[in-house]
């Protein structure tokens, strides 16, 4: 069983904290109020003394024996209070007067007597008195008064304050303990609701949401974020369904044939050139399959995130060229002429390969499409810290609905004439991820004459000049060589 | 067999064979593969042992000698590449080619870095193989000639100059790179990858590329097979391309 404090939860430490601080204010508020009460309660005992002081030499009068005694009327007897002594000695100390309680007093220090404080505190018969004592005179006689008052009533008051500041802190301390817990519970409440209902959100139930009660306090935002995980998640969940259908699919078909073929193939007796004919055949769907399976893997290491770019900076204006001489053939076949409006300088950050398999692809894709005697324009230029290639087909266009899917994996606007051209769908998906991966942008747009622009943008690269970097790299590349012989 | 990937021995024919017999090792669990391996290496006159298990395979490559071994990296009991580090630790410097399912760049690297000579990633392309193999076998033996010549074709490498019959043909330079490389491999069917790789410089195959190889290759026999002569290139369906003479 999983103990309370194996791994406390978010309620029980929430508790415990609190209990603690509270307990440390409580005792700091205690010893505080105790040790006023106490300060107050002396004060006091010293004022009644002083009360006393002053009563009695008002009340005591000297006797015609030399002798000091009390006057007046006696409704307040000194001899039956025994919480209180009265003394009076002469200047010679020679004791005058005494009355009060039965107890045995230690004398008065005449010596320091009016130099010293004139309060107290002595210990006599096992209980403390708080005495005074001070010169006066009676009856015009110096004498010395001392009063005092027994401390026991207040330190039993004292003792009763401590008791009960020492019984009820813990049980304030556990009171409010229980509270807290059970507002942490409550304020809690929601996540535990929260982990439950998420918990019931299962991959065959992405479509799901978590209801958000209030979109602004802090369970609200929590119900947000994990909801737009969940909305990340379907979506990624989705694509991933209809990736591996299509690519089932796509890789069924040239298996179905390389099948077929064979069995074919073997059911009736040819001739060499027949089967020979057969293989060949079985061998250019091997061949598609391989490049499709190849494609793939690229495409899904690029989602896995393990490709790493080797970026260099280049001229996107040059790499364009590039593409378009490895593709002029194509365009040659079929009568097309490539036009080129490129701004020299349009520097990029880029990897070389994944980029131009980028630009490869999409002008392949305008070549094909484009009719016979059209033109392919190719633009590259720059505005808003951004690289812009453009490639401007006289092809039939894209239909507007279509325009956003066309960079979908498998994706064909025309399904039985893009597998005649021999593509998989994926040649544009792979445009798409390769500017992706670059931070750029691709989209496609409709031109004045009805065909397709492509459009794809870079994040400029404004470092450091070429001329520097080539500079650099030359030398460089000397030095390696030099090192090398 | 109806597919040949040598057609007769005055192509085949290299000084190399004349010195001795070729013996090649192959390395590979997979019977099917180890099979047609090894009679398309038997096609191209070489003498094949084959091993289907890693340590088998280490012991003969260790015992006996031979001019190459094939190896798998993928393999039971003892992997590919444990085989070639083991291999090259005891001075057993045999050209090693290896064959690996995996493509990733770690895999590659570390393959070469243990001192493999070439590798090939499944599913590979037979022609492609037997380019590499023959690459290996030759490798050290300075075999470029200036003048590369088949039937009536003659090619000079150094005036860039390619004539049928005694009469100029004009080429494009990425022609003249093109019927370079089926010279080279005359008699050897060579694949779209191939060319891809050793003529464009392409380093992925991509489909664009192939439909550029096809036109490419296209324009070229029409330049070369020209009327009254006989073909000299030809497509092998489903394979690719190849230079060779005494076919209708």
């Amino acid at each position: 069983m999983k103990g309370l404090w194996d791994a406390p939860s978010i309620r029980v430490t929430l508790t415990g904290w609190y209990a603690a601080v509270l307990t440390v204010m409580m005792i700091v508020y205690a010893t505080a109020t105790f040790v006023a009460v106490r300060h107050e309660f002396l004060e006091q005992l010293d004022d009644q003394l002083h009360d006393d002081f002053e009563a009695a030499e008002e009340r005591l009068t000297g006797t015609p024996d030399g002798r000091v005694a009390w006057n007046g009327d006696r409704h307040h007897d000194p001899d039956s209070d025994d919480t209180r002594v009265y003394e009076v000695w002469s200047a010679n100390g020679e004791q005058l007067l005494r009355s009060g309680a039965a107890v045995t007093l230690p004398p008065v220090a005449f010596a320091s007597l009016g130099t010293s404080d004139r309060y107290e505190t002595v210990v006599a018969g096992g209980e403390r008195w708080r005495a005074v004592a001070a010169p006066t005179s009676i009856g015009g006689h110096a004498v010395v008064l001392r009063v005092s008052r027994s401390e026991e009533r207040l330190r039993t008051q004292l003792w009763e304050i401590l008791v009960v500041l020492a019984l009820g802190l813990p049980l304030v301390v556990v009171l409010a303990g229980i509270g807290g817990y059970l507002l942490a519970r409550r304020a809690l409440a929601p996540i535990d609701q929260l982990a439950s209902a998420a918990r019931r959100i299962t991959a065959e139930r992405l479509h799901e949401r978590l209801s958000v009660p209030n979109p602004n306090d802090e369970i609200g935002r929590l119900t947000s974020v994990i909801n737009d995980t969940f909305g990340g998640l379907e979506s990624s969940f989705d694509q991933l369904r209809r990736f591996t259908a299509d690519a089932s699919h796509e890789l069924r078909t040239p298996l179905s044939v390389v099948r077929s073929l064979g069995e074919a193939a073997v059911a009736e007796r040819r001739n060499a050139v027949d089967y020979e004919e057969a293989i060949g055949s079985m061998l250019e769907e091997v061949d598609r399959m391989t490049n499709l399976i190849d494609t793939l893997l690229r495409l899904s290491r690029g989602d896995a995130g393990t490709i790493r770019l080797s970026r260099e900076q280049l001229d996107l204006g040059q790499l364009a060229r590039e593409a378009a001489s490895s593709l002029g053939i194509l365009a040659e076949e079929r009568n097309q002429r490539l036009t080129f409006d490129i701004t020299d300088g349009v520097m990029v950050s880029v990897d070389r390969l994944v980029l131009r398999e980028a630009i490869v692809n999409i002008l392949d894709n305008a070549i094909k499409y484009g009719p016979t005697g059209s033109t392919v324009a190719i633009h590259v230029g720059s505005s808003h810290q951004q690289a812009l290639l453009a490639i401007r087909d006289e092809g039939p266009g894209i239909p507007a609905e279509h325009r956003e899917r066309i960079f979908h994996r498998f994706f064909r606007v025309d399904e039985a004439r893009s597998r005649d051209h021999g593509g998989a769908g994926l040649g544009l998906a792979i445009a798409k991820w390769a500017v992706d991966i670059h931070g750029g942008e691709i989209r496609v747009e409709q031109t004045s004459t009805g065909g397709s622009e492509f459009r794809i943008l870079l994040p400029l690269d404004v470092s450091v000049p070429t001329e520097f970097k080539a500079a650099f790299a030359e030398r460089g590349r000397t030095g390696a060589t030099a090192s090398k012989l | 067999m109806f597919l040949t990937f040598a057609s007769g021995k005055e192509t085949r024919a290299s000084d190399l064979d004349n010195m001795h017999h070729v013996r090649i090792l192959i390395v590979e669990d997979e019977r099917k593969l180890a099979q047609v391996l090894a009679s398309a290496l038997q096609a191209e006159h070489y003498e094949v042992v084959i091993e289907r298990t890693g340590e088998n395979g280490f012991f003969r490559a260790n015992a006996e000698t031979f001019d190459l071994v094939v190896l798998d990296l993928m393999l039971p009991g003892r992997g590919g590449l444990e085989i070639l580090d083991t291999l090259r630790k005891r001075q057993v410097h045999t050209p090693v080619l290896i064959l690996t399912a995996r493509d990733s760049v770690e895999d590659r690297v570390l393959g070469l870095d243990l001192g493999a000579d070439d590798y090939l990633v499944k599913p590979f392309a037979l022609p492609e193989l037997l380019a590499r193999i023959r690459a290996l076998l030759r490798r050290g033996r300075p075999t470029d000639s200036l003048r590369l010549k088949a039937s009536d074709l003659e090619v000079d490498l150094v005036a860039r100059r390619a004539t049928r019959n005694g009469h100029p043909i004009d080429l494009t330079v990425r022609e003249f790179e093109l019927l370079e490389y089926l010279l080279r491999h005359q008699g050897h069917v060579v694949s779209r990858e191939m060319l891809a790789h050793d003529v464009w410089k392409e380093p992925r195959r991509a489909t664009p590329i192939d439909n550029v190889i096809d036109v490419q290759m296209a324009r070229l026999r029409k330049k070369v097979d020209v009327e009254g002569h006989e073909r000299l290139i030809h497509t092998v369906r489903g394979v690719g391309f190849v230079l060779r003479q005494g076919e209708p």
